[in-house]
């Protein structure tokens, strides 16, 4: 049974760093494009949810009716521990909810897409999430680091009927070979063979062998990997379809790791014809054929997502603050609960979902429903558990200058009254310059903090772009 | 009247500032000391029946446990029963109504009323800031406090066209009023283009919108007033007081014009006492930043909502005008030791009603004081409390 794609989104996350700055710090004289590197409140699972949120609402799904959500990036945010279910809560798929998580290699991005197809091919689930996310955290001074960059891309597959795109050939290779490499007590990633090694015995002939099986329908679109910013252009060359469609995104955010292979394509997504896409990592090269028929919801906006204009340029010294690899002497003092407390169990989906409790008699929306047992405006015992609404109004707000770390001034805390009513006080993603009484806010996942080593999620408010 | 008449025969505080050199303990004992000093006829600290203690972050000094039972031994007064009031920010005006009800009911015949607190004994970090990340999950992150009231003038500002001057006007007549006393943690003036040059706390707010962390501690001697003979022969009497609550986060408030505790304190304070707000002759306000007393003087009802802004910068709140206001220099000069800020505001009324002011003593043709604190993390609670010189007040 064929499996059809019915959506795409794709997230990048808010600063550029210029890959020459870095090479520059290590006297190094190459260096071209740019590279997105995570502010402080985002990461992998953001990037994802922002790249998913997208997706949902370019093709108008409801979350509640997706059955599955497959995942891969190089490196969750929990080593061992929730990444998937906080992201499916945070997105909105039930409870219920099949897929996984794949992780560990560049690769791992290509398998969520087949464990998905899979899963619709087989009929085990009708609407399926694929999400694909990375934040690659290179040593510092590593050949690949001015490379290294961050994004997302989501693709909904569901049933072939009236999808305007669907997946077709699928071949795979794979080679025992170290290549990138991160051991179970390292944090960042390294260079493990020789650069000439890497290219002409492994990278090469593995790609070369699965996009040559996908020359024979003549692509009208190429996604290729380029994990140093060179041999993507030698594969372009090699497999004869002209510049990759992929070259852009890669100039724009750097090497998106697991995110890669599909956030090359999607944008391809736009208009009719066969887009190729082949994946890399960890010793395997997969490549997969998308048929698209009609323009794909959301494919027309991923150049938006690209352009980097909103972006803030970052210093490379901003760059190892953002991944952790600079951080000042001496104790920081612990912020917040611990995630231990029993408050993050209670407060896990009303956090994550964003609930409120919508009183019985009055109908005023009480914020969170843990703290509520009864009505804020009539004092009422009655409430039922309702979505918040995602977009609002600010009604009043402060632009905070003066926090401990791990806050970062300025930062903007607004009072908005949502469109169902509900009154919510958030952090706002941004400097301040976009913050007014008035001004419109959406609602975004960010992570808050990481509190005692375990990240934090919940939700900020983002000035909502005039059109 | 079902309660039978409070005096206050004592009253008295330490220099207020960063007091590195002074344990909680010897703060409390000098307070103390103070309080007793200032009887007019001498008073035997054994007489003390009963103490409330008010401190409201017991923590911030560095120990857990704190609780009443710290004072009896500190003051050497072991044995005597005494208890720790935590209301948030109002905590030491509401230790004083509690005295006054343990007096008022006829338990007690002479009650001590202490507030102390250490801000200063933890770092920045450690102390307030860290309140930045407190809370439920859910909950807005990076609230520190100056978030807790900047949104009001944010919203002030908007509505009624509340101008920075405005807010400056208050500091520079609080730093003014400080200066004039010599327990306020500040002895200089500063003037409004300092105030708008100084760095950018939390917007609309700047460094010197904002008072400072500030240790202290004050004491008050409550007695039941058919025996404030035997203490002195000017006593000040207990007129009334309320407290009244208010949703605790911001986010469930549908006004950043007022803290809507406030004027219902001051609803059933006025009641009790049988006055209104024009018979008041000066007040001890909270001024933790300065849209704090713009919103405090209008929600007290001296100064129509809206119209607070004009008033300060006008004057009208300066010793010698229409009403005034923080004659101790407040919060922003005096300095906000938790605990002890009310009992403190307390001390600087009865100083007024008793003519002791010295340079900033006011007229006080009608012999009302008023004092009022509110806070809790969105002003949740709100104390007033009225005091007179009249006997048949």
């Amino acid at each position: 049974m064929t499996v059809g794609v019915l959506a795409v989104g794709a997230a990048a996350p808010s600063m550029r760093v210029a890959a020459g700055d870095i090479a520059a710090a290590w006297d190094r004289k190459s260096g071209r494009g740019t590279a997105a590197i995570c502010a402080a409140d985002e990461d992998t699972l953001t990037l994802a949810w922002s790249a998913v949120d997208g997706a949902l609402r370019s093709a108008g799904i409801d979350a509640a009716n997706v059955d599955g959500i497959w995942w891969g990036t190089t490196r969750p945010p929990y080593a061992e521990g929730p990444s998937l279910a906080v992201l499916a809560t945070a997105v909105g798929v039930g409870g219920h909810a099949r897929g996984s998580l794949h992780a560990g290699s560049p690769h791992a991005g290509i398998d969520a897409l087949l464990g998905a197809a899979d899963a619709v091919a087989a009929g085990t689930v009708r609407l399926a999430i694929v999400v694909v996310s990375d934040a690659l955290r290179p040593g510092p001074g590593s050949a690949f680091e001015a490379r290294c960059g961050a994004g997302a891309a989501a693709i909904i597959l569901g049933p072939p009927a009236g999808a305007p795109a669907s997946l077709g050939l699928r071949v795979t290779r794979m080679e025992p070979y170290l290549d990138r490499y991160r051991g179970d007590d390292e944090v960042e990633t390294r260079d493990l063979y020789d650069g000439r090694l890497f290219r002409e015995e492994i990278f090469l002939p593995l790609v070369q062998d699965v996009a040559g099986a996908l020359r024979s329908v003549e692509p009208r679109s190429w996604s290729l990997p380029d994990p140093d910013g060179r041999l993507g252009a030698v594969l372009a060359k090699r497999v004869g379809g002209g510049a990759a469609a992929s070259a852009s995104v890669y100039a724009a955010l750097g090497d998106t790791g697991a995110a890669s292979a599909l956030l090359g394509a999607v944008g391809a997504f736009d208009a009719a014809g066969s887009v190729a896409i082949v994946g890399y990592g960890g010793g395997r090269a997969t490549g997969v054929l998308v048929h698209v028929e009609a323009p794909v919801p959301g494919a027309a906006r991923v150049a938006d997502v690209l352009d980097g204009s909103e972006a803030r340029p970052a210093s490379y010294a901003t760059v190892l603050r953002a991944r952790g690899q600079l951080v000042p002497a001496g104790e920081t003092v612990p912020m917040g609960v611990p995630p231990e407390s029993a408050m993050f169990v209670r407060g896990a989906h009303e956090m994550l979902q964003l609930l409120g409790g919508r009183c019985v008699d009055c109908g005023t929306i009480s914020t969170p429903p843990s703290i509520h047992p009864h009505c804020i405006a009539c004092g009422g015992p009655k409430l039922e558990p309702v979505a918040l609404a995602r977009e609002g109004t600010v009604y009043t707000y402060v632009i905070n200058h003066t926090m401990p770390a791990p806050f970062e001034a300025p930062l903007p805390i607004a009072v908005i009254d949502l469109d169902d009513g509900a009154r919510v006080m958030l952090q706002v993603a941004d400097d301040g310059t976009n913050v007014a009484i008035g001004a419109r806010m959406r609602l975004v996942l960010r992570r808050y903090a990481h509190e005692r080593g375990v990240p934090v999620y919940g939700f900020k408010a983002k000035p909502v772009k005039e059109s | 009247m079902a309660w039978n008449r409070v005096a206050v025969v004592g009253a008295g505080l330490i220099k207020m500032g960063e007091l590195f050199d002074q344990s909680y303990e010897q703060m409390a004992s000098g307070a103390f000391e103070a309080c007793v000093a200032s009887v007019d006829k001498g008073f035997e600290p054994r007489q003390v029946e009963a103490a409330f203690l008010a401190t409201q972050r017991g923590t911030l000094w560095g120990q857990e446990g704190i609780g009443g039972n710290t004072i009896p031994t500190a003051i050497g007064l072991t044995g005597i029963p005494c208890t720790r009031i935590e209301n948030a920010c109002p905590s030491g005006s509401d230790a004083f109504r509690v005295g006054a009800m343990a007096v008022a009911s006829g338990v007690h015949d002479v009650v001590l009323v202490i507030g102390v607190e250490k801000m200063r004994d933890k770092s920045s970090e450690e102390g307030l800031l860290s309140r930045a990340a407190a809370g439920h999950p859910i909950f807005t992150r990076g609230e520190t406090a100056p978030v807790l009231f900047a949104p009001f003038a944010t919203r002030h500002m908007a509505e009624f066209g509340t101008t920075r001057e405005m807010l400056a006007s208050v500091a520079v007549k609080n730093h003014h009023n400080g200066k004039l006393d010599p327990y306020a943690h500040f002895q200089n003036e500063v003037t409004i283009d300092e105030v708008l040059a100084s760095p950018a706390v939390c917007h609309p707010l700047h460094l010197l919108d904002c008072c400072p962390q500030t240790d202290g501690a004050a004491a008050v001697l409550l007695v039941s007033a058919d025996r404030a003979h035997e203490f002195t022969d000017r006593p000040v009497f207990v007129a009334g007081f309320g407290v009244a609550t208010d949703h605790p986060y911001l986010h469930e408030k549908d006004s950043f014009t007022e803290i809507k505790a406030t004027p219902l304190a001051a609803e059933r304070a006025y009641a009790m006492a049988g006055v209104g707000p024009d018979r008041i002759d000066c007040a001890e306000v909270h001024d933790c930043f300065t849209i704090t007393e713009i919103l405090d003087i209008e929600d007290l009802g001296f100064f129509a909502k809206g119209d607070g802004g004009r008033a300060s910068l006008e004057g009208e709140t300066a010793i010698g005008g229409r009403i005034a206001v923080n004659t101790s220099g407040g919060l922003l000069a005096k300095g906000h030791p938790i605990g002890a800020t009310g009992v403190a505001q307390i001390t600087e009324c009865w100083w007024q009603l008793r003519g002791d002011a010295a340079d900033r003593q006011v007229d006080t043709r009608n012999g009302y004081a008023l004092q009022h604190n509110a806070g809790g993390r969105g002003s949740g609670v709100a104390v007033v409390n009225i005091l007179t010189n009249r006997r048949d007040g």
